[in-house]
């Protein structure tokens, strides 16, 4: 984002084409009744789902004594990993001066508020006595991690939200006289929503100042989020937690899942709502480019996490990796690697496959991938604690999902799309403004 | 021929062998009889020890079912045992041979009267003879230890002394004292094992670095161990040791004690984080307040 606004572009014929282009969808269309219809009969079927657990408590689940950490803790690892990507593209990249972030920047920030919004959700998805939530903040110990995630989490979820919505403020107002085509109350939400926003240069200029301050602030956040996500197993000494690396080693595996779902993001709403004119595909081919960097860091980052304890095999080290290399989760581990990490790197080295096609395959891929991954960190360790698992009954070992379990954890992937849904639905996608600006640019720089 | 020979030696060995294993003890011991009259409170207790310590050769009394040791160690319940006098098992128990280990060091007299006592309750035909108080000396119960400190010399000075038909209270001599000091984990004995002398005393050496409390308190035990009557012993409290203050470990800030008791960096390194982080965020709502004044009242189409 620039430090200097030229205001010319209001002014500018395209203005009216781009807001144009990036309204047509906002509203309440038939689709989205459709959608948003399909989307709340499944979730209702998960919400019941949750009736259950609150009912009958986690015995409902599939875990028990010994895996204690099952599916809900992996999906929470996969869902603060998603939402780190709000943090690389608008902020590091942005920052840096790259400008085609610029029209996938809020598409990032929308898949960063939803993942870190419902995150939170899903922690107390995992808990067996719900409404003891509040005990976390009467009786928890600042040592305790725990504590940690909680705050940053919080933290972060306001910062992503303010750095969605602060860049939209002057397309509130340039969007207010534009909707007729929309339902009055949201019409309404625009008035209010664009605080008394009339591109005057000192309210750009306080706004610009507002945003850098976020962008920069997101940056230690985002890094604080998924590091001490990352403790929560870390500061344990369980072989498979027990590791220096785990802070950067989560973090640079987020990137990878938060690249894939803006890639995702992006097939969807270039292809749905035709804005194929802002999300080119120079814009595929950039995502490309950063998901191979990203993963190649994490492979990088997979290769130490996995080699150096390889090399040494440690005795119950050695029991973890076995099951990973050769045992039980063998075949989830090299389909997680391979799919997930060294089969994407090596495609998307070739252009043809940074395109909008080819990438949107690869990126669901790549975040199934990704959640299967968090899995793996999680419950593998817990198979083999250092005192053997003795006179229990089967269940008690293995750990098994079951229905329940498995219809919540959907259930709060379902929220994550509902929000996304009702963001992409109800305010411009792109940002309208900058994109003006941009042509203005483009335009001027053609007259002289 | 020779083979014979051979079987002829063989079976003179074994029963010489046999013979051996004949287990009599002395005849002062023979008579020793037990301080107390058995009761269910005490076969209970016997019972007890005797899980701990002697069913691992011996077997559950009655049940034959002792482990294979060469010789054999008995069934409690057997007439083998049971033809002893409590004297004499009392001394076996006390002394050992071969693989009965002596258990002289391991559980007290009181204790091993006990075990007897649960023993016999394997025996229909026993009647307990309890010892006879003959009046005399060291023999009488109720023997009573006073603890002095010797402030001078840094001693300890024991004092045995006992109710007397005759003659009232007398001094106990030639008796066998220990003392020791209470620790968290069992008890430091307290110089050797003295005997007192004619004035029924005995001075033990007290160590100058012993830590005691914060007032420097140390719980000493005083134990009279005696055959006929059992152990006596004597509880005190004196204050002799180094004063000592250690902070209980929930005292102090660490990582894993409470909140209030957080370490100050991490305090500090939290608090720093969130208020600074807060603060940012909390100005940035102010700058959208502050947008919002600036564009209050102005047309707000004109510029779309
Ligand atoms: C390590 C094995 C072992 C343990 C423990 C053990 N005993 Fe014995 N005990 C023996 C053996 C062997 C003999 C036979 C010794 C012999 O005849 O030389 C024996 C003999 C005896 C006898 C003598 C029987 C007789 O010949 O008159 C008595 C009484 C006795 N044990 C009681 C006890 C009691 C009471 C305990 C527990 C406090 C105990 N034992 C613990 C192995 C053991």
């Amino acid at each position: 984002m620039a430090s200097e606004v030229n205001t010319d572009f209001l002014h500018n014929k395209k203005l009216d084409s781009i807001a144009a282009d990036i309204l047509r969808p906002v509203g309440i269309t038939q689709g989205f009744i459709v959608w948003m219809g399909f989307l709340g009969i499944s979730l209702m079927a998960c919400i019941y789902a949750y009736y259950i657990q609150w009912d009958k408590g986690l015995i409902v689940t599939g875990l028990r004594d010994y895996i204690s950490w099952g599916m809900y803790i992996a999906n929470f690892v996969f869902f603060v990993a998603t939402s780190l990507v709000g943090m690389l593209i608008s902020s590091v990249l942005g920052l840096i001066g790259f400008k085609w972030v610029k029209p996938i920047a809020r598409i990032a920030e929308i898949i960063a508020v939803a993942f870190a919004a419902i995150a939170g959700l899903v922690i107390v998805s995992d808990m067996g006595r719900p409404e003891r939530l509040p005990y976390v903040f009467m009786y928890g110990r600042i040592q305790s991690p725990i504590i940690w995630d909680v705050t940053v989490v919080t933290t972060y979820l306001v910062i992503s939200t303010l750095l969605y919505f602060l860049p939209m403020i002057p397309d509130l107002a340039i969007s207010k006289g534009r909707i007729g085509h929309t339902p009055k109350w949201l019409q309404k939400t625009y008035q209010i929503l664009s605080v008394n926003w009339n591109h005057t240069p000192k309210q750009y200029k306080i706004l610009l100042k507002a945003v850098r301050i976020m962008l920069i602030l997101i940056i230690p956040t985002a890094f604080a989020i998924h590091t001490v996500t990352s403790w929560l197993f870390a500061v344990t000494l369980r072989p498979g937690w027990d590791s220096s690396i785990f802070g950067p080693y989560f973090l640079t595996g987020a990137f990878v899942a938060g690249s894939a779902a803006v890639v995702i993001m992006m097939y969807f709403v270039r292809t749905n709502y035709k804005l194929d004119k802002y999300l080119t595909e120079h814009h595929f081919d950039m995502m490309g480019k950063l998901l191979v960097l990203v993963s190649i860091v994490y492979l990088y980052f997979n290769i130490n996490e996995y080699l150096v304890p390889g090399y040494k095999m440690k005795t119950a080290e050695a029991i973890h990796l076995n099951d990973l290399f050769v045992g039980e989760w063998a075949f989830m581990f090299w389909s997680v690697q391979l799919l997930g990490l060294v089969i994407p790197i090596l495609l998307l080295l070739f252009k043809f496959f940074r395109k909008p096609f080819p990438m949107f395959v690869i990126s669901i891929v790549v975040l199934i991938a990704a959640w299967f991954k968090r899995l793996i960190i999680v419950v593998p360790t817990q198979d083999h604690p250092f005192l053997p698992i003795q006179h229990v009954p089967k269940a008690w070992m293995v750990y098994q999902p079951t229905v329940v379990e498995s219809a919540i954890t959907i259930g709060t992937l379902l929220l994550v799309v509902i929000i996304i849904t009702v963001l992409v639905k109800f305010f411009p996608v792109i940002p309208i403004w900058e994109m003006a600006e941009e042509q203005n640019e483009i335009d001027s720089k053609s007259k002289e | 021929m020779i083979k014979r020979y051979f079987t002829l030696l063989i079976i003179v060995l074994i029963s010489m062998r046999l013979s051996a294993q004949v287990w009599v003890a002395p005849a002062e011991n023979e008579t020793k009889k037990s301080p107390f009259a058995f009761d269910d409170a005490s076969r209970k207790a016997g019972a007890e020890i005797y899980m701990t310590n002697c069913k691992s050769c011996h077997g559950e009394p009655g049940k034959n079912n002792a482990v294979l040791l060469v010789p054999p160690p008995p069934d409690m319940s057997s007439v083998k045992v049971q033809a002893n006098s409590d004297g004499a098992i009392q001394y076996k128990i006390a002394v050992g041979r071969g693989l009965m280990p002596s258990f002289k060091n391991t559980i007290p007299s009181t204790d091993v009267w006990k075990v007897i006592s649960f023993l016999r309750s394997f025996n229909d035909k026993y009647v307990q003879e309890v010892s006879k108080n003959d009046g005399g000396g060291a023999s009488v119960p109720n023997v009573k230890i006073k603890l002095n400190w010797l402030k001078e010399s840094g001693q300890i000075q024991i004092s045995l002394t006992a109710p007397s038909k005759e003659k009232g209270i007398q001094p106990v001599s030639a008796a066998e004292v220990k003392i020791f000091a209470k620790r968290y984990f069992g008890n430091l004995p307290v110089d050797e094992p003295r005997n007192t002398d004619a004035l029924g005393k005995a001075v033990f050496n007290f160590p100058k670095d012993l830590p005691g409390d914060s007032i420097g308190s140390v719980q000493l035990l005083a134990v009279l161990s005696n055959d006929a009557f059992g152990d006596v012993k004597v509880d005190t409290t004196m204050s002799i040791g180094v004063p000592t203050y250690r902070a209980p470990l929930n005292e102090q800030r660490a990582m894993w004690n409470v909140v209030s008791k957080t370490p100050i960096w991490l305090l500090l390194a939290y608090t720093i984080a969130v208020l600074g982080a807060w603060g940012f965020i909390i100005y940035v709502f102010l700058q959208i307040r502050a947008i919002s004044k600036e564009g209050s009242g102005k047309d707000t189409e004109s510029a779309a």
